[in-house]
């Protein structure tokens, strides 16, 4: 509307009539409160459905009635300056009294603490041979000027010399006169210039390098990517292969180097678990992927263990192929038979039986998991497909029938029985459930004389 | 040739002998005293943590350090034994993890061993009968493998009552060691005549051993049992499917 103004068209309605006349509806309600049409249009022209703005927001901040404020022009002298120049600004008046207090911005002059030396301090502490008098008042002087901006101190100093060569003088200097001038050594140890003194030749060659770095082109970048990739594979080759290869003279006595070279651990880190050693930290990874002749390899490596810890290693590439569920089994059936977990008295013997007993374990629990498939594989055979059984899910009705207490019972069989118990309460998990294959068979040959 | 001929002979007796493993049964363990009415809010209690033959033998035929770590709050924390026995006593309140690092002599192994032992004061179960005569002993049994002692190593400690050395295979000699330090000079290093040796536990392989026999054999029995059955259900199924076939045909 204002535009067709502006451009100075006529405002003809007769051709919107129609569109007019929803419009008038809507434009009843762009009675804007407090905020100008304009503004009002910015936020999206028509009133929203929702309030988006609160509306009272806009105004200006709620103003004290009770305080009459004016705004005056008046002089100020500002605290920072050395001369005594009045300026003048706006001062918020209230009720007839000017503000009190200082310059607002005064506070923010500082300037840096800079150590001044007497002529005989200097001819005592800090006589340099590559620095005269003349050029050290005179930095000491910029520096002082420029709070310490070496970069515009090097840059207006007489002589040229690098920002390095600034910033070594300026700290040896500030470091001789704190330690002259400081009552004890121990007081001073704590002052950052004597704690971390300035290194010059750390500093060049840091500032060189990082400007190597800056300047590297994409080619030299991608081709030192490239060249690190290479330098780590070459590395991890040949951890491998040592890792692997296990022969006589000249490799254990390399291996023995090459181990010290490794061992870069301190030894004053923990470690959680009791028994593993600090040096074999690198090794230990890739021995539960090998197998016991890898296993027994790399514990000849090590040239020393402990006994305890080299069955660790032995348990744990046996039950490499199983699962954690698997293992947590073994580990049940060995309580269950009254065997620690870890022997107490590992020697040599104890701990070969050990190692032997876990994998008759395993032997059998996996004869166990053979056993139902082949049950449950029986059973759907007979049932047609009616039923059409997973293996996986042996039929719960065999398995609530046999309530009958297995006669075959060693002492072992019996603590099946409760195991097999407890077990069939978790539902879904039948895999774990080891029915006993000699009680399903007897009420499945009566179904077979049936059938 | 004078150089070769030392080479050679510096290489043999520093070969290491393949499966040949040395092994040192040791103990690992603490005793600690409750000090009942001389206790303090800081010192408790009076403990010695140890690292000991399982026989009782002296160990400083193989072992040359032993560095014990202690908890940061005591003074020196780190403690070095150069010496057997190898044990360290120390007054405190608290429960810990020490740990124990044996370095071992040149000729043994270039590389130091890492031991954890658990500090334990207060005694679990029953914690209000805490008695200043009896302490609370924790002890472990290891063993200390070398798996290619060198040979100088083994001919030094064939006959060394802490080491367990394995039977040279025939028609293999060493040669003959000349024991170097004078018998009367060195000091007693072995752990026979403590006086906390009267809490030491005897270690024995066994029962153990019965053990873990008796459950093998349970084991194997289960293992053929279970393959019987199997062969049994295999038999079984194989009737049932010859049996399926003739009904199907016979439908026909």
């Amino acid at each position: 509307m204002d535009a067709k103004d502006i451009l100075g068209l006529p405002k003809t309605t007769l051709s919107l009539s129609q569109d007019k006349k929803p419009r008038p509806q809507k434009e009843s309600q762009r009675k804007p409160d407090g905020i100008s049409r304009e503004v009002y249009a910015l936020t999206g022209g028509l009133a929203p459905l929702m309030p988006s703005i609160d509306i009272a927001q806009l105004k200006r901040r709620p103003q004290p009635e009770n305080e009459k404020i004016t705004w005056q022009w008046l002089p100020f002298s500002n605290s920072a300056r050395k001369d005594d120049l009045q300026l003048y600004h706006w001062v918020r008046v209230v009720n007839g009294v000017p503000p009190t207090g200082d310059y607002s911005f005064s506070k923010f002059n500082k300037s840096v603490d800079i150590i001044k030396y007497t002529e005989e301090e200097y001819e005592k502490h800090l006589n340099d041979p590559t620095w005269t008098k003349e050029e050290t008042d005179e930095l000491f002087d910029l520096c002082e000027r420029f709070d310490l901006r070496f970069v515009v101190v090097a840059d207006r100093f007489p002589s040229s010399r690098t920002v390095e060569e600034l910033k070594d003088r300026y700290y040896s200097v500030s470091r001789a006169m704190l330690n002259a001038r400081a009552p004890s050594p121990g007081e001073v140890a704590v002052n950052p210039l004597v704690k971390d003194p300035y290194n010059v030749v750390q500093e060049t060659e840091r500032k060189r390098a990082l400007s190597m770095v800056l300047s590297h082109t994409k080619q030299q970048d991608r081709k030192d990517t490239e060249v690190l990739a290479q330098a780590k594979r070459i590395t991890e080759s040949r951890k491998t292969v040592k890792g692997v290869v296990a022969t006589e003279l000249s490799i254990t006595a390399n291996a023995g180097a090459d181990e010290t070279d490794r061992t870069v651990v301190p030894a004053d880190t923990a470690s959680p678990s009791s028994s593993i050693q600090f040096a074999s930290a690198n090794v230990v990874p890739p021995i539960s992927t090998e197998d016991s002749a890898s296993t027994s390899a790399t514990l000849r490596m090590l040239q020393v263990y402990t006994r305890t810890y080299a069955l660790d290693q032995m348990v744990q590439a046996a039950s490499a192929s199983a699962g954690l569920r698997t293992i947590k089994r073994v580990e049940q059936t060995l309580q269950e038979l009254g065997v620690n977990l870890k022997p107490k008295v590992p020697t040599k013997a104890v701990c070969a039986e050990h190692l032997e007993l876990r994998k008759e374990i395993l032997t059998l629990l996996n004869l166990q998991k053979q056993l139902q498939y082949k049950e449950t594989e029986g059973s759907s055979h007979r049932e047609n497909s009616q039923y059409a059984e997973t293996p996986s899910t042996p039929p719960k009705r065999v398995l609530d029938q046999d309530r009958t207490f297995n006669p075959d019972s060693s002492g072992f069989g019996g603590e099946r029985v409760v195991k097999r118990d407890q077990k069939r309460k978790i539902p879904g998990r039948s895999s774990e459930a080891p029915s006993s294959p000699a009680q399903s068979k007897r009420p499945r040959k009566l179904k077979a004389s049936d059938g | 040739m004078l150089r070769s001929s030392e080479d050679t002979e510096k290489k043999v007796t520093e070969k290491p002998l393949k499966d040949m493993e040395i092994s040192v049964p040791i103990v690992c363990g603490s005793a600690a005293f409750w000090l009942g009415k001389k206790a303090s809010e800081f010192q408790s209690h009076k403990w010695t943590v140890y690292v000991r033959g399982a026989t009782n033998e002296d160990l400083g035929a193989v072992v040359k350090r032993a560095v014990f770590q202690l908890h940061a709050s005591f003074n020196n924390p780190t403690r070095s034994l150069d010496t057997p026995p190898f044990e360290l006593s120390e007054s405190g309140w608290g429960e810990f993890e020490i740990a124990i690092t044996l370095h071992f002599h040149s000729d043994v192994c270039e590389k130091p061993l890492h031991l954890f032992h658990h500090l334990k004061l207060y005694p679990g179960d029953d914690s209000g009968s805490m008695s200043i005569k009896k302490p609370v002993v924790v002890e472990s049994y290891d063993e200390i493998v070398f798996a290619e002692p060198s040979e100088n190593f083994f001919a030094r400690v064939q006959n060394h009552p802490a080491v367990n050395v394995p039977r040279l295979p025939a028609g293999f000699t060493l040669p003959p060691h000349v024991p170097v330090e004078d018998v009367d000079k060195r000091k007693k290093g072995d752990t026979k005549e403590n006086p906390i040796s009267h809490w030491y536990t005897i270690f024995s392989e066994a029962d153990e051993l019965l053990n873990l026999a008796a459950a093998r054999q349970q084991v194997q029995a289960s293992i053929a049992r279970f393959r019987r059955q199997m062969s049994m259900i295999e038999g079984h199924n194989q009737i049932q499917n010859q049996n399926q076939q003739l009904k199907s045909s016979s439908d026909l």
